[in-house]
């Protein structure tokens, strides 16, 4: 097909431009309404808003609830898009004083979903969440492998009481399934590595060579193809409407500037509807449970620190004498070193950016050549890389066994009469 | 026995951590399940392009479009075949006896090549699908050969070597050779049945997912070069600046809500310090400059770390003194991958491997990091509940014991080894009378 040649990139004609705006908008988003919505949303007519809470439970939702998004009422979506808003700081208060059953604030919603565009890049992040992945894929960032567990499902509760020796057969049963996983993973990656020799030559793209296994499964499965290559030219649509968003978004942002304006402005801070708080586990919002489990990591890091440093400055002190002038320039050459690194680490988590490298799971490419400069990152240094957090975790594993063992001595040591017995160590 | 509250919070997350692990489980099995169905044998299907060629180079006899054979290619391979089957029954009778294999004696019916052959391939190319219409009835299985008997056929066909009749599915009787299409390179008669060890190398991807997929590179590219600087874009975020700062002071109140992007950066601060510290304490100073600098990197990540706890302590009061709002339940807000920190935008990333050795060892290592991670959790939340319970604990009966000495292997063993509990009798009590 080619690129598509226009006869000249989005023409700009002015009356024209805030509908295609919309439009290209409405085109991208997930889920999106049609653009006469938006239209409708300004002057905050009533069959405008249900739409609008539907766009925004799907654009706040993470990818796996796509599935189990069908399953939420109308009303539970709304609190639910009310409370996520909440948390991330929204900064109107009329929207959570909306009606939960979604029939009015079609303006509000408008606002909210301009927020939102307003903060950072999500046509593009959307995207990027459900991006059609082509290749075998796997993830080398120092994050989580596991992903929180699902929606709890209505599972019977635990009623009362259980003896400790329910948690320990639970806790057997867990390594159980690790070591399954690990021997299961192992299988797969051998799967792979053998899928990925017999396939070499065949792409299309040189700098891959060889087929994955959803592209192999393509050609042995031709409805499945016929899926893929569908789901395939819709993101190509999103994506050329998310181009199309980009060059025109400027009108449509004075167009948001009118619909603020036409908002009054809002009183002086209102109380919460009365419902029943929850604050806790479970909240879509601020466990004030993780808020002290932090608190308690940051001040025992801190702790560990201050120890080190006071050792160290103390043979530091002892050490220091007979060194000249040129000490004192290195010295304070090293200083700034040093802060400059402190501040690349404290951007690090400022900014969100979390490595020098990019997250996200990357293509598999297997390649017998050791070219260097060739794009892409080798498994053998992301092991290296990943090596230092395992050193990292195990570590605190065995700082947190030994304060146990510690606490449970002194427990125990104030009960005389008793030998204990430790296990041999390994 | 543990108390109600204590059991139901602890059952709770062992099996949350269960429950994880079985996710987990559930992907890996459905990807082992289609890569297990890819490497033994399949057809290649036919797929359905609307391109006038019927389909993609891997079809390529297509019978009708292809010109007839000349009688004269019919009579060479007439002749190879016959010269093949012969081999082969040599090579069979010398084989037969020390292999123990099932030996399928070869239909030497001419006819069967000869419907082979009436669909030659225009090309050398040895692809995996078959034209429907050259498709031999599927009840007429073709006679096959073992692969190990003719192993340096496999040679002459594949072209590449590499395999001897072993590997994925060496117990597979139809592993097979495609004859119709590499009839110059005289093959005898083998069924159909295709296998990605032998074919792989000359499957070739379908023209429309082709063009689909890179038409979908380039979009990705035009969109992340549309976020680096333009006029217009330039425009658009002072408009949105100005669009935010208008909401905010419409709303009428400072912003000084907790967010839990904020708790986040603060949780990835305290990890990124913790990782830092163990670098520095693990490394090895070689001489007086290497040791100040790791004494002030230590004397920094000190301040930095009671920087955020003196954050953290401001949201945590402002959290208390604000009205909790209703939380409800919802599509569960797993933390985006990577912890906020993902790219936006996609790009294409590669993660190149040149050995099976090198990826089992990265894919092990991340699931000893993740369950690591998980144990480290479970630790903390029963040291949280267990701890408490032992010191409250007074009466110095059996229970306790028994209670200690399953929280002493729950705790500090991870659940793996006991220590034993003696009780130390009064010594005169055991002294002779």
């Amino acid at each position: 097909m080619g690129r598509r040649r226009r006869r000249q990139p989005y023409p700009a004609d002015a009356a024209r431009a805030l509908p295609d705006a919309i439009a290209a908008l409405s085109r991208t988003l997930p889920a999106a309404p049609s653009p006469e919505i938006f239209r409708r949303a300004k002057f905050d007519r009533p069959e405008a808003a249900p739409a609008l809470w539907r766009l925004l439970f799907h654009v706040l939702s993470p990818l796996s609830a796509d599935s189990a998004s069908v399953s939420f009422a109308l009303e539970a979506q709304v609190r639910w898009v009310k409370s996520v808003l909440h948390s991330q700081g929204y900064p109107r208060r009329a929207l959570v004083q909306l009606q939960d059953d979604g029939s009015q604030g079609g303006r509000e919603l408008l606002l909210a979903l301009a927020w939102l565009l307003a903060r950072g890049p999500l046509p593009e992040r959307l995207l990027t969440q459900s991006h059609v992945r082509l290749g075998d894929e796997m993830p080398v960032c120092e994050c989580e492998a596991l992903a929180s567990p699902g929606p709890p499902a209505p599972r019977v509760e635990a009623e009362g009481s259980v003896d400790i020796r329910h948690l320990q057969w639970l806790m057997g049963k867990l390594q159980l399934r690790w070591r399954n996983l690990m021997a299961g993973q192992q299988e797969q990656c051998a799967l792979l590595g053998k899928i990925h020799l017999y396939t070499r030559g065949c792409h299309s793209d040189r700098s891959l060579g060889h087929l994955s296994v959803t592209e192999t499964e393509l050609l042995r499965d031709p409805e499945g193809g016929r899926q893929l290559l569908q789901r395939l030219e819709t993101e190509n649509a999103r994506l050329e409407a998310a181009l199309e968003w980009r060059h025109r978004e400027l009108v449509f942002w004075r167009w948001m500037d009118t619909v603020l304006d036409t908002c009054p402005l809002e009183a002086s801070p209102p109380t919460f509807l009365p419902r029943i708080p929850e604050p806790g586990a479970g909240a879509a919002g601020l466990p004030v449970r993780e808020l002290q489990a932090l608190q308690e990591e940051l001040q025992a890091l801190q702790e560990e620190l201050r120890e080190a440093v006071e050792a160290r400055r103390a043979t530091w002190q002892a050490a220091v004498g007979g060194h000249g002038p040129e000490w004192r320039a290195a010295r304070r050459a090293l200083q700034v070193a040093v802060a400059q690194d402190l501040a690349a680490l404290q951007w690090a988590w400022e900014q969100g950016k979390g490595q020098a490298r990019p997250h996200g799971p990357r293509r598999l490419v297997r390649t017998e050549a050791r070219v260097p400069g060739r794009p892409g990152l080798w498994a053998t240094e992301a092991t290296e890389a990943l090596r230092a957090r395992e050193v990292c975790l195990e570590a605190m594993l065995r700082q947190l066994q030994g304060q146990c063992r510690q606490e449970l001595a002194r427990l125990v040591g104030a009960r005389p009469g008793l030998i204990w017995v430790p296990p041999p160590a390994r | 026995m543990l108390p109600a509250e204590c059991s139901r919070r602890l059952v709770a997350e062992l099996r949350d951590a269960l429950d994880s692990c079985a996710e987990l489980q559930r992907q890996l099995e459905q990807s082992l399940r289609v890569s297990r169905r890819l490497l033994r044998a399949w057809e290649p299907a036919e797929t359905p392009a609307p391109e006038p060629t019927p389909g993609p180079e891997i079809n390529e006899e297509s019978p009708s479009s292809a010109c007839p054979p000349s009688p004269q290619d019919l009579k060479e391979l007439e002749l190879l075949t016959q010269a093949l089957e012969k081999a082969v029954r040599v090579r069979k009778g010398l084989s037969k006896a020390g292999k123990g294999v099932k030996a399928h004696s070869l239909k030497s019916g001419s006819t069967s090549p000869a419907t082979r052959a009436s669909a030659p391939p225009s090309t050398s190319h040895c692809a995996g699908s078959c034209a429907p219409e050259t498709k031999p009835p599927r009840g007429i299985r073709p006679p096959w050969v073992p692969a190990k008997d003719l192993p340096g056929r496999r040679l002459l066909l594949v072209g590449d070597g590499a395999h001897m009749g072993k590997g994925a599915g060496a117990n597979k009787p139809e592993a097979g050779l495609r004859d119709q299409q590499i009839i110059p390179q005289a093959v005898p008669p083998v069924p159909e049945a295709f296998t990605l060890k032998d074919k792989g190398a000359l499957l070739r991807l379908p023209e429309a997912f082709r063009k689909a997929a890179s038409r979908n590179a380039r979009l990705w590219a035009q969109l992340s070069s549309v976020q680096t600087g333009d006029s217009v874009d330039a425009a658009a975020a002072t408009a949105k600046t100005q669009f935010l700062q208008k909401m905010q002071t419409a709303a009428g109140q400072p912003g000084s809500r907790l967010s839990s992007a904020e708790v986040g950066r603060l949780q990835k601060a305290c990890s990124l310090l913790r990782l830092r510290m163990r670098e520095e304490l693990t490394a090895d100073p070689k001489d007086w400059m290497q040791e100040y600098r790791s004494l002030l990197t230590l004397e920094g990540l000190q301040a930095l770390a009671g920087q955020c706890l003196h954050r953290l302590q401001e949201l945590h009061s402002a959290v208390m003194e604000q009205p909790q709002g209703p939380w409800p339940e919802g599509p569960p807000r797993a933390a985006s991958p990577c912890g906020g920190g993902a790219d936006p935008m996609w790009s294409p990333q590669l993660l190149l491997y040149s050995s099976t050795e090198e990826l089992q060892t990265l894919a092990a290592l991340r699931l000893r990091i993740a369950m690591l991670d998980q144990q480290v959790h479970l630790e903390k939340v029963l040291m949280a509940e267990l701890l408490p319970l032992l010191s409250e604990q007074e009466p110095l009966g059996r229970p306790w014991l028994a209670l200690c000495r399953a929280a002493h292997c729950l705790l500090c063993e991870g659940g793996q080894r006991f220590l034993t509990v003696l009780r130390d009798e009064p010594a005169d009590r055991l002294s002779p009378p």
